[in-house]
């Protein structure tokens, strides 16, 4: 069927897009959490800094908002379809 | 080399800008005189004219297909298909063809009388290859010279679309400028060492040969 089709691709190519996303952002914050622990003036060896820095990433908004690369395609399908055939 | 360059750019932008023509919304303002149903055949390239509304659809030959035909508030004639999109290809997920075909048939009007109506569509009309642009929505206005509303999609698709590729170029410039140009200019320094000692060794050789003649 068609919509399997599509839904398929759709999710293959979201995943890819929220893995990427995931692992750069990831990244990111711990270049940020390294270089601010050699901006200096913390007591912290550096790993533990990074790590505990990390977790708190883990549990943050930021990571949970990358999650919007599936659900805003998702709003826009329902959005086009309610606009087209209903509005 | 520059020509091809400029060629393949040209090209990409021309097919881009096709593209986006031929997928996004427009709108005419029109007088419904008919609608009709005809029998397509689908087996030459023109196919990609012509939508895939269902998974059965892409095996068949031929199939029938809804049409309406109007004129427009200049006196000419232009005919639209009326297929639904389904979940292809372009994304309008239109799946109330027979709905809208029901809102057309109700929405004729004779010369004398004429009642105008805002049609919203997307593709092209070529009466060479037999192609019609696919009508999506139907609006009822004051008359033909109406205003028929500020196109909210194409602003928004265009807009989202400028600024990916700007943004994409952008990072493409800062790499290059990283990464690749200096790599270049190393090439280039190099040959140009080469090319400074090979002179250096000749002017030596040169002046030597002259040491004989004096």
């Amino acid at each position: 069927m068609a919509l399997i089709r599509v839904f398929f691709i759709v999710l293959v190519v979201l995943s890819v897009i929220y893995v990427s996303l995931s692992l750069y952002s990831r990244a990111r914050c711990r270049d940020k959490l390294e270089a601010e622990w050699d901006a200096g003036g913390i007591a912290d060896p550096r790993d533990r800094f990074v790590r505990d820095g990390l977790k708190d990433y883990d549990g943050s908004l930021r990571r949970k908002l990358i999650l919007g690369v599936y659900i805003v395609p998702l709003m826009l399908v329902c959005l086009i379809i309610y606009f087209v055939n209903f509005a | 080399m520059r020509y091809i360059g400029w060629t393949l750019l040209i090209a990409f932008w021309m097919l881009l800008a096709g593209i986006l023509h031929y997928t996004l919304p427009q709108k005419d303002v029109v007088r419904i005189v008919n609608t009709y149903e005809e029998r397509q055949e689908l087996n030459d390239w023109t196919r990609v004219f012509w939508s895939r509304p269902d998974a059965q659809s892409d095996e068949l030959v031929n199939r029938d297909v809804q049409f309406i035909q109007t004129v427009q508030a200049n006196g000419r004639p232009m005919v639209y298909r009326n297929e639904d999109t389904g979940w292809s290809w372009p994304p309008y997920f239109k799946f109330d063809t027979a709905n809208l075909y029901t809102q057309a048939a109700d929405s004729v009007s004779a010369k004398d009388a004429p009642e105008w109506y805002v049609i919203t569509h997307y593709g092209w009309r070529n009466e060479f290859l037999s192609v019609f642009p696919n009508a999506v929505a139907l609006r009822a206005v004051a008359g033909p010279d109406a205003p028929k509303g500020t196109p909210w999609v194409n602003i928004i698709v265009l807009l989202t679309l400028g600024v990916l590729l700007s943004a994409i170029w952008v990072r493409w410039r800062r790499f290059r400028r990283a990464r690749i140009d200096p790599t270049l200019e190393g090439l280039q320094d190099n040959w140009e060492a080469a090319g400074d000692a090979v002179e250096a060794r000749r002017g030596k050789f040169r002046r030597w040969l002259k040491s004989w003649r004096d």
